[in-house]
């Protein structure tokens, strides 16, 4: 037995806890698990595909150089930019993280990637607006920038 | 056909497209690309889709409505601390979270707590198994319990912030009105230039 056997249990009691509890809710939860799966499955399937391009095409020295621990404060500020232009679920984000890591990309930077591929959107900027305004979202999207920068050094210095 | 079976189309179309124009480039890099990929997929399966229903558990169980409310009751800096710490927990986009934010921010929570909320959302609790698995115990765990230090940082700075700029957009208002105070006397005294020279005009005329 593996860890996911391990997490698939646990999944599946928690889900006969919640039926016993409210079937309602649970028919609900299943909803949610189908449409869940609908839009991040094909999601992870492209994402899987595009690991196997870079681990394959894109030689460990050239991660290492562009984002590995010598690239110091570059390689962080590569590691924001991409994150926050790159169009992809949170849930697709681990996957290809993994990758550039086990190809030599330092922590630091891989932490500025996911940070900023979960807090800042581009494709979620005209919601942003919409809902907040324009001061609210300038502030929110450059403060946060900023932030994942310096929380970016500090994560190397911890690792 | 419906949006989400059209996107979903889409993204496997564009993951066989990119395999295909590599298998053209090299069919050997081709092979290794799809090893890679199928690799990476059979060891993660079973924690996707475990992941799937914690997904949909805790979004049905603790939805962002009830923790909205508990947040709703808190008072002070506590407020702050609750926003840094209970959206860990919350699945899903942030295009599902805005609204609920925007009308808790009508109903008058702070700006800095709904930006420290924000931030503290991006910690995605029930992706952790993925994370750990993908990234690592170690990673997973310093990132997600910096979570809290940055969603406070990111919610009062960014709330001082704004407030500064609120203030200065308020005195640039005001200096503006001025102005336009200004101008529409020194249009007054015209007009008034501009009639008494007519109405002289005028009486010369007459005098004629």
């Amino acid at each position: 037995m593996d860890v996911g056997d391990i997490y698939l249990i646990i999944a599946l009691v928690l889900l006969f806890i919640s039926f016993l509890k409210d079937k309602g809710k649970t028919r609900e939860v299943l909803k949610v698990v189908y449409k869940t799966t609908l839009t991040v499955f094909p999601v992870l399937f492209m994402i899987f595909i595009l690991m196997g391009v870079v681990s394959t095409l894109v030689s460990k020295e050239t991660i290492a150089h562009w984002l590995g621990s010598g690239s110091g404060i570059i390689g962080i500020l590569i590691g924001e930019l991409v994150g926050a232009f790159a169009l992809v679920q949170p849930a697709a984000v681990f996957p290809f993280s993994g990758m550039l890591l086990n190809k030599g990309a330092s922590y630091a930077t891989i932490y500025a990637f996911v940070s900023t591929a979960i807090l800042i959107g581009i494709s979620t900027l005209p919601a942003e607006i919409k809902f907040f305004g324009k001061r609210f979202t300038i502030v929110r999207n450059l403060v946060t920038f900023f932030v994942v920068f310096i929380f970016s050094l500090f994560f190397q210095f911890l690792f | 056909m419906k949006k989400i079976y059209k996107e979903a189309l889409t993204y496997i179309l564009i993951g066989l497209v990119i395999l295909l124009l590599v298998f053209l480039f090299s069919p050997s890099k081709g092979l290794e690309v799809g090893k890679v990929a199928y690799n990476a997929f059979v060891q993660s399966f079973k924690i996707i889709i475990a992941v799937f229903f914690f997904i949909g558990l805790l979004q049905v169980w603790l939805s962002s409505e009830t923790l909205s409310k508990i947040m709703g009751k808190e008072a002070g800096w506590f407020k702050y601390v609750i926003a840094s710490i209970v959206p860990i927990f919350i699945g899903g986009s942030l295009f599902s979270i805005f609204p609920l934010l925007s009308t808790l921010l009508e109903k008058g929570a702070s700006i800095g707590a709904v930006l420290a909320f924000i931030t503290a959302w991006s910690g995605k609790a029930p992706l952790i198994p993925l994370e750990i698995h993908f990234l690592g115990l170690k990673f997973t765990i310093l990132r997600t319990i910096l979570i809290i230090p940055m969603a406070l940082i990111i919610g009062i700075t960014g709330e001082l912030i704004l407030e500064a700029w609120e203030k200065r957009a308020i005195k640039v208002g005001e200096v503006v009105e001025e102005i336009l105070e200004d101008e529409s006397k020194v249009e007054e005294e015209i007009e008034k230039e501009i009639t008494e020279e007519l109405t002289d005009k005028g009486e010369r005329k007459n005098e004629k």
